[in-house]
């Protein structure tokens, strides 16, 4: 038993296409690209993430601060360690190295206390001790005044506005599955111009160096176009994967992930089929239309038009879409096989989706497949025999 | 015996017509010319054959059945238009054909290694294709068309562009396919090729069969042909000698100071002795000898006959 012609020619894309030198070499360095970004990103965020340490010694006249110091330390967040010392032997200390180096030495009056520094004030020694002061004097002049210092800590922690809006906000563009979809069809839009003109460059190679009519004398064109396709699009996914994945594992290793739920559900199977059905939609029109020229420096003259037919759903589905995502046009428009990959999924998002509008959307998408895939095999099939210059469609289609 | 049919093709390209109902057949063991001169037809039949292009009409059978897609896996094709992936390797890419052609990975390893050390191009199994040279990458080209063991070969233009080690490596590989009992059709400019290598010969001119049949068949006229070489002026011999009934003299192409001389078959019986007297009577005979046409003379006799027709179809209008 021997595999199936499609599955061969797959293999052979993919084989061809992973194993050159070029694309391993690529495929490492970009690797590199992350694992050595994530180490260097991870380096600055320890950096921050470690508390900033202050080292405050008080006089014995000053000791009074000290729980005023304490509490800006933990509202600032800095690691204090608070001591008191002799003024004789503030010097000394300062001028220390190492572990217990001290930033600041306090003495005099709590209201208005000298602060002396080795060179120049330490700005999260100089922050605490102001907090502190300011703290104090006003606690001192409270008392004086016959109030509760702790009921007026309480009334100023409590006095911010409660805001109050009249309408609900809407899930709508802030919604993480609005966010994630868009990411979809963007991914979508990268990866169909990216694999798009793959295709292309691969079918005008076969064509250039005439291997085709061999290939032809064996297997069917569809078959060839198909195996084509399946070949580049898992060497695409693959890409994606190793790539995609290396982020994920590089950004899991140093905790950014944390902060994203993602709604592991309907959705993302809901996107998956989708990515699926507009890939197929477009890598046919890709294969079908080069095949109609002759030389890689053709190619643009049919990929133009076809970068023209990917971008305008793209840019209905991101300006249309979200202004009105319910509305007459976008209802029909998500329907038409180019449109529904890029608008159903942000539709979805959305919320305003039957499933009988998404379940006819994906069946007229399924019956589109086979329909380009005649189409696009027949003119594959006129279209790589004839050389020379460019053929135009018609005469491709016609009898 | 396995029979490759080709049954009344009909092929246009717009208001050219490139086939007109070409028809013959191949049979197992045989190894069939396909003979004509540029843009006679030759390519396009090969490619009908193949499935590479559809006919407008007419059907190619093989022991009788329609030659469809599945039996088409067990034909090995050499196009005119040579085509190989340049940037893969001679052994993978041989090897991928062998699989398109419904080898296991096994069978198709254990062919790519025969054939290409059968052809010389072994040692270059592990190089991409675009760094051999051109006549190496012809050898691969038919090893791309040997490999899966075929059961019908149809070879476009197999010998253009080979050296003769080459040509005789292809030439002993072809017999011994046909003396496997496969049917080997192959089209070639090289007539003497042909006609040393082929049991039968098509020639074909403006998409139709001119002339069929085994070389000593078209090589057997009617008409009797002669060299004749006397010490006698030119003028002479072909004042005396074409006054006999049926007799025609021309000029001879390979010796100038002989002539040749046709008999047509009206001609009476002992004609030849006729010949040889009134020659003897001019002056000393030198030679005198029957000649049989070689392809290159009946091909070059299709081809004029064909242009004076349409020469004097266009003269009509």
């Amino acid at each position: 038993m021997t595999a199936h012609p499609v599955w061969m020619v797959a293999r052979r894309e993919i084989k061809t296409r992973m194993l050159t030198k070029a694309n391993i070499i690529s495929m490492a360095v970009m690797l590199l690209v992350i694992v050595v970004g994530a180490v260097v990103l991870n380096f600055f965020i320890d950096q921050e993430d470690e508390a900033p340490t202050s080292a405050i010694a008080l006089g014995q006249e000053t000791t009074a601060l000290s729980p005023h110091l304490e509490s800006a330390a933990a509202q600032q967040g800095v690691e204090l360690t608070l001591s008191t010392i002799a003024d004789d032997d503030a010097a000394a200390a300062l001028e220390a190295e190492g572990e217990d180096a001290l930033d600041a030495f306090v003495s005099g009056d709590p209201a208005s206390p000298d602060m002396l520094v080795a060179e120049q004030p330490d700005s999260n020694a100089l922050g605490l001790v102001d907090s502190a002061v300011r703290s104090y004097v006003i606690t001192e002049h409270i008392g004086q005044l016959g109030g509760d210092p702790a009921a007026f800590a309480e009334a100023m922690a409590a006095a911010a506005p409660q805001v109050a809006s009249l309408e609900t906000p809407g899930e709508g563009m802030e919604g993480p599955a609005y966010g994630i979809s868009m990411i979809a069809i963007t991914l979508l839009l990268i990866a169909l111009i990216s694999s798009g003109s793959m295709i292309a460059m691969g079918v005008v190679e076969e064509k250039t160096s005439r291997v085709v009519e061999i290939l032809l004398a064996t297997i069917k064109p569809a078959q060839l176009l198909a195996g084509k396709i399946l070949g580049v699009g898992v060497y695409g996914l693959f890409q994606l994967a190793v790539l995609g994945g290396a982020l994920v594992a590089a950004l899991t290793a140093l905790g950014l992930t944390e902060d994203i739920e993602v709604d592991v559900g309907g959705t993302l199977v809901l996107l998956i089929v989708w990515f699926l059905l507009g890939y197929a939609i477009f890598a046919l029109l890709f294969g079908g239309f080069a095949a109609l020229v002759s030389r890689q420096e053709e190619i643009g003259s049919v990929t133009t038009p076809l970068m023209f037919l990917l971008l305008t759903p793209f840019y209905a589905t991101m300006f249309i879409v979200p202004n009105d995502p319910d509305g007459a046009t976008v209802r029909v428009l998500s329907q038409i096989p180019i449109f529904s990959p890029f608008m159903m999924p942000v539709r979805n998002a959305f919320g305003g989706v039957t499933g009988l509008e998404m379940a006819l959307a994906m069946g007229i998408a399924l019956a589109t497949i086979p329909m380009l895939v005649w189409v696009a095999g027949r003119v594959y099939q006129r279209g790589v025999l004839h050389t020379g210059g460019r053929m135009k469609l018609s005469t491709a289609l016609k009898g | 015996m396995s029979v490759l049919e080709i049954d009344h093709l009909n092929k246009s390209y717009g208001t050219l017509r490139a086939l007109k109902d070409l028809t013959f057949d191949v049979h197992g063991g045989e190894i069939f010319g396909f003979v004509g001169s540029n843009g006679a037809g030759k390519t396009t039949a090969m490619r009908i054959m193949l499935g590479v292009l559809a006919a407008d009409s007419g059907k190619v059978r093989w022991d009788g059945a329609e030659l469809d897609l599945e039996a088409r896996r067990t034909v090995g094709y050499m196009p005119e238009e040579r085509g190989l992936y340049p940037k893969m390797k001679v052994g993978e890419q041989l090897h991928f054909l062998a699989g398109l052609h419904g080898m296991s990975p096994g069978e198709a390893h254990e062919a790519v290694e025969r054939w290409t050390d059968r052809l010389g191009v072994g040692p270059r199994r592990g190089d991409h294709v675009q760094k051999l040279s051109l006549g190496n990458q012809q050898r691969v080209q038919l090893a791309a068309a040997l490999v899966h063991n075929p059961k019908v070969l149809v070879l476009d233009e197999p010998f253009s562009g080979l050296d003769p080690v080459a040509v005789d490596v292809m030439s002993g590989v072809l017999r011994e396919r046909a003396d496997a009992g496969v049917p080997v059709i192959f089209s070639s400019h090289q007539l003497d090729l042909v006609e040393r290598l082929c049991d039968r010969v098509g020639i074909i001119q403006s998409g139709q069969i001119k002339a069929l049949g085994t070389i000593d068949e078209l090589r057997t006229t009617d008409a009797q042909l002669w060299v004749l070489d006397v010490d006698a002026d030119h003028a002479a011999v072909t004042e005396a000698i074409g006054s006999l009934p049926g007799v025609t003299v021309s000029a001879n192409a390979d010796n100038a100071r002989a002539v040749t001389v046709l008999a047509e078959p009206s001609a009476p019986p002992g004609v030849d002795q006729q010949v040889l007297r009134r020659a003897l009577e001019l002056g000393a005979v030198r030679e005198f000898s029957p000649v049989r046409p070689h392809l290159v003379d009946l091909f070059r006799g299709v081809v004029s006959a064909d242009t004076e027709a349409h020469e004097a179809k266009e003269v009509a209008r």
